[in-house]
């Protein structure tokens, strides 16, 4: 009920922040409409005036007539329609530019729950449908004018006829209404089953690798089939629903005519109203289907763009990962990272200080300690007890983007950016800095002279051009190259080779020196680069010496990094 | 490193497109089963087209009728029979639509599931080379298309065409001249058709194109935001979002505009058209040769027109859209099936490599349990001219021997992995290596994980789709997966993959171990499958391995030594050739190429031998 109430929020600013196009639309989408409503008249009219008795003069004068109308349906149609649709992408526009900043808003928390694939339909699709609300509401009112302008040109030719088009086209609306409500609800089932086949067939294709390397490609195929096959059959199912409908919808619109044309039959027979009322009629009675249904697509768009809407509405209402936490860090910061009895999730009663400028090495036994420890110190989660301290302030005092300007967590599996080389490893650094350093020291040189293009070559979606340790490579020079106050690196090497791991431990010694640095890691090689190496195993510390002694004295620990 | 490192270059392959006329015989090759629906669900709809055409002359008739003055019982029969035509065309155009759908939605699964039938079986190195994003692009936007025309445009686009032909037919029926009025509008319609296809096409290519970059760019900043957020890339990233998202909406509006120029030109032919028949009415009436219900019937039978006529002009860029989706689809189905992977013919690589050397299997010899034995020899390999990999490496593993391959990147470690596994074909050389009947002889992991949608235990069945419980669980305990895999919300029902429970890389990558098991290989080929975890969770992984491995000749490309430490032997790869091979403890103490990789890897001269 909340997320309905939150979407029609998002529904009303979709339509106030375009109320000009949609006003513009609306207005002119009415031309259109009377004027279509205006030929079938005009048939008429010629008919009686200069077909009945043939009149030539009649007949080019109301074809001039013809053609002025003609003239101003056509127009009405073409800037009515370019107005709505400007509306609807405008929005929809709008919409996507709220659900990405949400997303990327510091406290995070958007994507709980909701897979990346779910986050960007909500961007992509769900707006489009939010923003096509625009355009329905303006063909929506010009068909309403267009039912009223056929009903008043039919009063106005006849009141019995008029009144029966006015009273008989809602009721055929409403007929129409209540018979495809049941058919819409099932066909959006099937739908959605429809749409579970094309997914499995893209992710078995995403996994073809996978598929070749097991030889399971046989296993595949069969299990595709069967899910095309039940996917046929709901559409089948929905298609027949929707057919039905088509039929239903015929016969009552076919069976309105002749009603209309009966009764006006008799009118003119009975001398109330002339041939020419009757004509129009029948034609007016053939031209409100149009209308008629387009009122009925309006609605099926409407309930498609209230559930868009409460889908974006939740997105942009989804609570943060951390909330509170205003303040600005020291400037420039002294680097000084202290835990305080940090206890969450696996962790337990943490204290540990690392000084400003010191290369500190943290090995945890427990991967999803080391994960935990890491969220708590991007503030991607704010510790159960304890805290952590970053220059004598609480990081959850700190506001989170201020925070991260400071002191950048580099995750194990962080992710590239489509570009070039150069263009990822100076995202995020200081504007003119000099990314030589950085990239020397993660040994990015040979990633640029294996990539044609050098360092100035695309490296794909997601740096799908390069393999996983020269992403892994390009990903720690732009860590590097970030020169933040505090790094911390998180597992930075598991897909390098042992002899490019070795530089690239003496590179980030080299390229940190003086600035306060954290691996968390258990390659002995970046380790025994550290100044002191500091053991979490079981969830709390135990051992704290340099990475030589503790491999010489420590069986835990030579353990954790050297089997 | 990894896979072969594929340079960003503009060399990838696309996969084919076939030619509009194979395109067509394809079409009718898949809709010949169905021949039958196809007739009679065509058939249905024209006569629910020609029952509803009958409504003009009915109406003409009332007003013949009351012009005339009779009495108004006359007007009973016409009525009645006009509720009759509405019944009877409710029910046919159910009937006939219903047909045309069940048969559009049979040929498109039809369609798709060859589709991905083709697309699975396609060679690696093919795949390799086209990139996967061509391949999905296909699967999901060009599938999505065809769909859509299937479901949508094609019965529209057949209703309309049908309202067209026979209205055109009665109104010559009425008066061959008020066809001939009518025509008139034709030329009109024609050129305007041929103005906006012209341009349709380019635009709404670019069109998709652009959607696709929005797309891909919402994809990249949504799934990357922890690191965007994390590096402070909020900004550039949401003016990216905005600039792929406005390009799009600009583009958008400007197929608007097409649209509704096309639109204005039609309202052109409709008036014309309209005039025209309206003129004919009149001089037949004058001259006394149609009633003036029929010059009505007329009228009333062109402004009919007007809907099924932009309709069906409408949706020609649909339709044409569609069969452009479908000539990619073709285009992939259409492939020449490999007589087997294994036999299948090795694509000439570079033009200055030597005549390629098809890679053979020794014939289907009998799978040697536990495990079985595999002779590389003189293996040469090149990605293209001028990019040699590997230079006659020869090797051989012993039945249940675990040979880890180590070595700096580059130095051609998966490349040797992938032929070993029969996945890739080597430009020269031979492998020997087991044939299994029934069962696969070879399987290959990498560190590419991939957890397939659907349940836990679907994902394993997909290794041997007969499996029991029991014997999934087995796998599962195997690789140290079973109690983590049955503490999910639903135990192995569990919905895992995109969509579903997410699994972390390491969890992801025993899941592929276990598959391993379940497949049950002579040989295995594992390729850095425990890179991705982090090194905690590498160690986890490696024992999960070493139990997946047991019993079978293994392949390890390694670069975390631990698993050159437990593996029998050690073979050193450099720059594409065998510089070292022997036990651990020998290679280490040597002072060779391994022994310095050691060093560097323990991170220490003085660290002491596990």
């Amino acid at each position: 009920m909340g997320a309905d109430t939150a979407g029609r929020g998002v529904i009303r600013r979709a339509v106030a922040g375009q109320r000009r196009d949609v006003a513009v639309g609306s207005l002119l989408g009415a031309c259109h409409q009377i004027g279509e409503a205006l030929v079938p008249v005009l048939i008429g009219l010629i008919v009686d005036r200069a077909v009945v008795r043939p009149d030539g003069g009649a007949l080019a004068i109301w074809l001039v007539v013809l053609a002025v109308v003609y003239t101003l349906l056509s127009f009405g149609f073409r800037f009515g329609a370019r107005a709505g649709e400007r509306a609807a992408e405008q929005a929809a526009h709008q919409l996507r530019l709220d659900v990405v900043r949400r997303v990327l808003a510091p406290h995070g928390g958007a994507e709980a729950g909701r897979p990346p694939g779910a986050l960007v339909n909500v961007a992509t699709e769900d707006a489009r449908r939010v923003g096509a609300v625009n355009m329905a509401l303006t063909l929506g009112i010009a068909a309403v004018v267009g039912v009223v302008a056929g009903a008043v040109l039919l009063l106005r030719a006849s009141l019995p006829l008029g009144l029966l088009v006015l009273i008989g086209a809602p009721v055929l609306m409403a007929l129409g209404h209540f018979l495809a409500r049941p058919l819409q609800h099932r066909s959006e089932a099937e739908q959605e089953q429809a749409a579970h086949a094309s997914g499995v067939a893209a992710d078995l294709v995403a996994g073809v690798r996978v598929l070749k390397g097991l030889r399971a490609e046989r296993a595949a195929v069969d299990r595709y089939r069967a899910t095309s096959q039940a996917s046929r059959e709901a559409n089948v199912r929905a298609a027949r629903a929707a057919a039905l409908q088509t039929g239903l919808m015929l016969t009552l619109t076919g069976s309105f005519i002749a009603l209309v044309a009966l009764v006006g039959g008799r009118l003119v027979l009975s001398g109330s109203i002339g041939l020419g009322a009757l004509v129009s009629a029948v034609g007016l009675a053939l031209f409100l289907p149009g209308p008629i249904g387009m009122l009925a697509w309006v609605g099926a768009e409407l309930a498609k763009g209230r559930a868009s809407a409460a889908r974006i509405a939740d997105v942009l209402a989804a609570p943060g990962e951390t909330t509170g936490g205003t303040a600005e860090p020291a400037a420039p910061a002294p680097g000084e990272l202290r835990l305080n009895g940090l206890g969450h999730a696996g962790l337990d009663a943490l204290d540990l200080t690392v000084r400003p400028g010191e290369h500190l090495g943290i090995v945890v036994t427990d991967p999803a300690d080391a994960q935990t420890l890491l969220h708590c110190l991007a503030r991607r989660c704010d510790p159960d007890r304890g805290s952590v301290e970053l220059d004598g302030v609480p990081v959850t005092e700190l506001a989170p983007d201020a925070l991260r300007s400071v002191l950048l967590v580099a995750e194990h599996d962080a992710q590239l950016f489509d570009g070039t080389l150069l263009e990822n490893v100076t995202a995020a650094a200081p504007a003119g800095a000099d990314p030589g350093p950085a990239m020397d020291a993660a040994a990015v040189d040979e990633v640029a002279s294996a990539l044609s293009g050098g360092t100035g070559g695309r490296i794909g979606e997601r740096g799908s051009s390069l393999s996983g340790g020269q992403r892994q490579r390009v990903a720690l020079a732009r860590a590097l190259a970030a020169d933040r106050s505090v790094l911390v690196v998180h597992d930075p090497t598991t897909a390098v080779d042992a002899a490019t791991e070795a530089r690239i431990a003496a590179g980030i010694r080299r390229a940190r020196t003086g600035r306060t640095t954290v691996l968390v890691t258990s390659s002995p090689a970046l380790l025994a680069a550290t100044d002191r190496v500091v053991l979490v195993d079981g969830g709390t510390i135990t051992a704290e010496a340099p990475h030589e002694d503790l491999v010489r004295d420590h069986p835990v620990y030579r353990t954790a990094v050297l089997t | 490193m990894t896979t072969p490192s594929h340079p960003a270059d503009d060399s990838a392959e696309l996969l084919p497109v076939a030619t509009p006329a194979r395109t067509r015989a394809a079409l009718r090759a898949l809709i010949r089963p169905d021949r039958g629906l196809a007739l009679t669900g065509i058939g249905v709809l024209v006569a629910a087209t020609a029952v509803g055409l009958l409504v003009q002359p009915l109406l003409g008739r009332i007003v013949d009728i009351v012009a005339d003055g009779r009495p108004a019982g006359d007007l009973t029969l016409p009525v009645v029979l006009l509720v009759a035509v509405a019944a009877v065309q409710g029910v046919t155009t159910t009937i006939g639509l219903t047909r045309v759908a069940r048969l559009g939605e049979t040929v498109l699964a039809r369609l798709r599931e060859q589709f991905v039938e083709r697309a699975l079986d396609l060679p690696a190195d093919r795949l390799e080379r086209a990139g996967a994003g061509d391949l999905t692009a296909r699967v999901t936007g060009d599938v999505a298309r065809v769909a859509e025309a299937v479901r949508s445009a094609l019965p529209e686009m057949a209703r309309s065409v049908l309202a067209i032909l026979l209205t055109l037919g009665a109104l010559a029926l009425l008066d061959v001249r008020f066809l001939l009025a009518a025509l008139l509008a034709v030329p009109v319609q024609l050129l305007t058709a041929r103005w906006y296809v012209t341009r349709a096409l380019t635009l709404y290519a670019d069109q998709r194109v652009a959607n696709g970059a929005q797309q891909q760019q919402l994809l990249e900043t949504i799934g990357g935001a922890v690191t965007v957020r994390g590096h402070r890339l909020e900004r550039q990233h949401t003016e990216r979002g905005a600039g792929r998202s406005r390009k799009a909406v600009d583009l958008t509006m400007r197929s608007v505009n097409l649209v509704l120029g096309f639109y204005g030109r039609l309202h052109i032919a409709e008036y014309i058209g309209l005039a025209a028949v309206l003129i004919a009415g009149f001089w037949l009436v004058r001259d006394g040769a149609v009633s003036i219900g029929t010059a009505t019937a007329a009228a009333l039978y062109f402004h009919s027109l007007f809907g099924p006529v932009n309709a069906a002009l409408v949706l020609l860029d649909d339709a044409q859209s569609a069969a452009a989706g479908l000539a990619r689809l073709v285009g992939v189905t259409d492939l020449a099936r490999p007589t087997e992977p294994v036999a299948g013919k090795a694509e000439p690589a570079g033009a200055a490599e030597p005549a390629p050397v098809p890679h053979q299997r020794t014939g289907p010899q009998q799978r040697t349990a536990p495990g079985a034995a595999v002779a590389v020899d003189a293996v040469s390999h090149a990605y293209g001219p001028g990019r040699p990999v590997l230079h006659e490496v020869s090797l051989t593993l012993r039945p249940g021997e675990h040979v880890a391959l180590v070595g700096t990147s580059g130095a051609g470690k998966s490349t040797l992995a992938r032929i070993v596994a029969g996945v890739q074909q080597p430009t020269a050389g031979t492998v020997t290596a087991p044939a299994g009947a029934g069962e696969p002889s070879v399987v290959l992991v990498t560190q590419e994980v991939h957890v397939f949608t659907g349940s836990l235990a679907e994902d394993l069945r997909l290794a041997r789709p007969d499996a029991t419980d029991a014997e999934l669980r087995g796998a599962l305990s195997t690789v140290h997966a079973l109690d983590w895999a049955e503490a999910l919300p639903d135990g192995l029902d569990t919905v895992v993959g995109e969509g579903g429970h997410r699994l972390d890389p390491a969890r992801a990558q025993q899941l592929a171990l276990a598959r391993l098991v379940l497949a049950g290989p002579a040989l295995a080929v594992l390729d850095e499958a425990t890179a991705e975890a982090g090194s905690a969770g590498a160690r986890v992984l490696e024992r999960s391995a070493e139990a997946a491995l047991s019993g079978r000749t293994a392949l390890i490309v390694a670069h975390r030594l631990t698993q050159a430490v437990a593996a029998d032997r050690v073979v050193v790869l450099e720059a594409g050739r065998v510089v070292e091979s022997g036990p651990h403890e020998e290679l280490r103490d040597a002072d060779g190429p391994y022994a310095a990789l050691w060093r560097a890897w323990s991170g220490s001269r003085t660290a002491p031998h596990p």
